[in-house]
């Protein structure tokens, strides 16, 4: 495929949405560039938010709905944009899906098999922090913590720090495991957004 | 507690599989069962939301099979499995079968829908309803007043008009079942309602009686 494709992973609160945006600012000066995030299909995403809301979903439909939702980007605008050329940066690609689900108690083979039609990214970005770091950084930002942050479906009994401390470290672990298999490039999501936007950039500048 | 049984009816639209499903409904209610229906793009999850959007997805293959499969997910998550676990007969009006021929007459690999599809039960009976391309497209215009291009895989086969384009598509669609799935049971629905119906209910007897 003529383009090229990054992904984006880690837990709520790495900053890497802010780091995907800067990233397609700045590719967005030499080339066509299209940034996908996650949860965010036209006809699906409100499905989503309405039934995680109204707690409607097992642990399999939310893995099939939010495939849907993927599929519907991936169809839609990754695969035919990739063709033409364009970068296409994914805030959140398959791995959150990985990690999200195999949280949820769903198979991870077969979230696996689910996900086997995406293409590879040409680079992984993991932007590693610790829960507490994350958890620090959004309370920081706004007063609440979102019932999806902190896993609410799977621990109602948690408090909300507790709940994100928890179901966080859940994630990292996942994405910790698959890190290697996936060739993640994995940057300390600790420093400033600066430094960690540069590492970024530095890391692409030969893929382009 | 005996557990019930899921059956799945099969097959094209047109081919009779909601009137024979509501029909073996009623002929098991009357046998004393609990009986739930279910099918293809019945959820409250995305079944009308599937409705709505198909027209705009004709070309969004996998993500249209994805929905299906959600759609029959979130049925069977939320009553199907505990209604058979507690005795219930289910009937699906289309299940994993028609979909998997759906996704496989557009190039859908297989394998990977069998993946997919893994996440849902077996059915423990399931028919295929098969007719002749003019009773099905008869039968669609009686129902809706003409052919839809939509309905007629349109986005598989143009070949000249509405008619032949649906011909030549309810005869893939079906060529396709039949070739995938030889050992499964199949009724042609062609003969008169009294016929089909008997055959239907006698080989769900058979099964049940097993």
């Amino acid at each position: 495929m003529k383009g090229k494709l990054f992904a984006f992973e880690g837990m709520d609160g790495s900053g890497k949405s802010s780091q995907s945006a800067l990233l397609r600012d700045w590719i967005a000066q030499s080339r066509d560039v299209h940034l996908t995030e996650w949860n965010s299909s036209e006809w699906v995403h409100d499905i989503i938010k309405e039934s995680k809301k109204k707690e409607l979903l097992t642990p399999i439909t939310f893995s099939l709905i939010h495939a849907t939702d993927f599929c519907d980007r991936y169809e839609k605008f990754v695969l035919p944009l990739m063709r033409i050329g364009y970068v296409v940066i994914a805030d959140r690609y398959i791995y959150t899906a990985y990690a999200r689900d195999k949280a949820r108690g769903v198979d991870s083979k077969w979230i696996k098999q689910l996900y086997s039609f995406a293409a590879k990214p040409d680079i992984t970005f993991y932007i590693r922090v610790k829960p507490e770091v994350a958890y620090n950084r959004i309370k920081s930002q706004r007063q609440q913590i979102n019932p999806q942050e902190s896993g609410h479906d799977i621990f109602p009994e948690l408090d909300q720090k507790n709940g994100f401390l928890k179901y966080q470290s859940m994630i990292l672990e996942t994405y910790d495991e698959i890190a290697e298999e996936n060739n993640f490039v994995i940057i300390d999501g600790t420093r400033t957004p600066r430094e960690v936007q540069m590492e970024i950039r530095s890391s692409i500048r030969g893929i382009l | 507690m005996n557990k019930g049984k899921l059956i799945s009816i099969e097959g094209i639209d047109g081919s009779g599989r909601t009137i024979h499903s509501q029909d073996l409904k009623r002929y098991l209610e009357g046998q004393g069962y609990g009986v739930l229906a279910f099918g293809l793009q019945m959820s409250r999850l995305i079944g009308e939301r599937i409705t709505k959007m198909k027209k705009d997805m004709i070309f969004r293959r996998r993500t249209l099979f994805l929905s299906y499969v959600t759609d029959l997910a979130d049925q069977m998550e939320l009553s199907i499995r505990y209604g058979v676990e507690s005795g219930f007969m289910a009937i699906a009006d289309g299940y994993t079968l028609s979909l998997k021929t759906w996704g496989a007459t557009r190039g859908l690999e297989d394998s990977w829908m069998s993946d997919v599809l893994s996440i849902l039960p077996e059915p423990d009976i399931r028919v295929v309803l098969v007719s002749s391309p003019e009773e099905i497209m008869r039968r669609l215009i009686s129902k809706r007043g003409f052919l839809d291009p939509l309905e007629a895989g349109m986005d598989v086969l143009t070949k000249g008009d509405v008619y032949e384009s649906y011909r030549n598509y309810i005869n893939v669609f079906q060529n396709t079942i039949k070739t995938s799935f030889p050992k499964e049971k199949q009724i042609t629905t062609d003969n008169n309602f009294e016929d089909v119906r008997l055959e239907l209910i006698r080989y769900v007897e058979s099964k049940l009686e097993a």
